[in-house]
């Protein structure tokens, strides 16, 4: 017979089970915020003109 | 990185290359910059070896925080803004590619730079082809995921007192912070240069080393450059001894070679050069002062395309080859 204690751990489980299928990033401590990367030079200028943060500008060859 | 805001570029049509110098033969690159186009550090590079040697997570994690330190002390390097350049000032370039619209590829920016060069006549090839030369050739191996920490030295700066651990903080006077910065400004040393000077923080005291340049400190493995510029010759020699030299009534300082390698299924010699050939002349010119093999000579001092005599010692009997060096045409439109 199944208690309230044995569901709890239940939902536990499958509930890491998901996080480590979906975002295993988060499942390794790492923090998984999305970070926008522009891909609009002037207005990564722009925003950090209103935001005063300094701009980290990666040039990517794409082919 | 939530301290920054980021943007990734990857196409250079309206980006100022005057001001984004840098070696166009990385696949990926990094500049940390504020809101008024002042470049705090880059990050990026490579060698010849990898696309990937000085990459590193930790490395660019260091370059981050030293930019955001720098950006909050208002630490600005002290640098003139270099002229502003335009892809589509380079006419080669607009017309091959952004006339037709196609991608302006990093690459593609120097490879038609060079063109331009080379039909005004002012292609320097241990300046323009031979670009970003290795650090690895004055003995400097760095503890990658360390930034500027020295892992190991050897060789000519070993000689000048570099050691393990010590950290390189100036390369001639300019303060360099990443891997980036020390390779863009040892870029840009003269290829005359006899020596460098190198500033050094260590567990001790700073100080400045003096570094005797090596012969050919500049020189490094073109491959992965693809330069339409670069004469191909498709041999390599191995430089004679002055002993060889000399019983072969070869002038010493002469830059007679063995052939070690040629290609297996391409040869643009004619007579074909085989392994153990000595090659000692290139249309009547034996020295160099440059060179130490017949296909240095060829890079530096000919044409990509022209033909050459090659004067070719085999198995004690002298004859003549005519090479014509070959062009390439690396992801471009034909003309």
């Amino acid at each position: 017979m199944l208690t309230l204690k044995h569901w709890w751990l239940l939902g536990l489980g499958l509930l890491s089970l998901a996080i480590q299928i979906f975002d295993p990033g988060l499942a390794r401590g790492q923090d998984t915020t999305n970070i926008l990367f522009h891909d609009d030079y002037n207005r990564a200028i722009r925003e950090a003109k209103l935001t005063g943060k300094p701009i980290f500008l990666e040039f990517r060859c794409a082919p | 990185m939530q301290q920054y805001v980021c943007a990734r570029i990857t196409r250079m049509d309206g980006i100022d290359i005057g001001l984004f110098d840098f070696d166009r033969h990385n696949a990926i690159y990094y500049f940390v910059i504020n809101a008024d186009e002042q470049i705090y550090l880059r990050y990026g590079g490579r060698d010849a070896e990898s696309a990937t040697t000085y990459l590193n997570l930790r490395s660019l994690e260091l370059a981050l925080e030293e930019g955001l330190r720098m950006h909050e002390n208002k630490d600005v390097p002290a640098i003139t803004r270099p002229q502003p350049l335009f892809p589509n000032e380079i006419p080669l370039l607009k017309k091959r590619t952004a006339w037709r619209g196609e991608c302006v590829e990093c690459h593609l920016i120097a490879d038609y730079q060079n063109l331009h060069r080379e039909l005004d006549g002012t292609l320097d090839p241990m300046r323009d082809m031979y670009r970003s030369p290795d650090l690895k050739s004055i003995g400097i191996h760095l503890d990658v995921p360390r930034g500027l920490v020295v892992k190991e030295s050897s060789g000519a700066v070993a000689e000048a007192g570099l050691q393990a651990g010590d950290r390189i903080m100036h390369l001639n006077g300019i303060r360099v912070r990443t891997f980036g910065d020390f390779q863009y400004h040892y870029d840009k040393v003269s290829r005359d240069a006899r020596e460098i000077r190198l500033g050094i923080e260590s567990s001790e005291a700073a100080r400045e080393l003096v570094v005797q340049l090596p012969e050919r400190w500049w020189l490094t493995d073109l491959e992965f450059r693809h330069w339409t510029v670069e004469p191909l010759v498709y041999f390599k020699t191995e430089p004679l001894g002055p002993e060889q030299k000399v019983a072969l009534g070869m002038p010493i300082d002469g830059f007679a070679g063995e052939v070690v390698e040629t290609d297996r299924f391409y040869s643009v010699a004619s007579p074909a050069l085989k392994r153990g050939d000595i090659v000692f002349d290139v249309e009547s010119v034996q020295r160099d002062d440059l060179a130490n093999t017949p296909e240095l000579h060829i890079k530096l001092r000919h044409r990509a395309g022209s033909a050459v005599k090659l004067q070719v010692l085999r198995d004690g009997e002298r004859f003549e080859s005519v090479l014509t060096t070959e062009r390439q045409n690396f992801r471009k439109v034909e003309p």
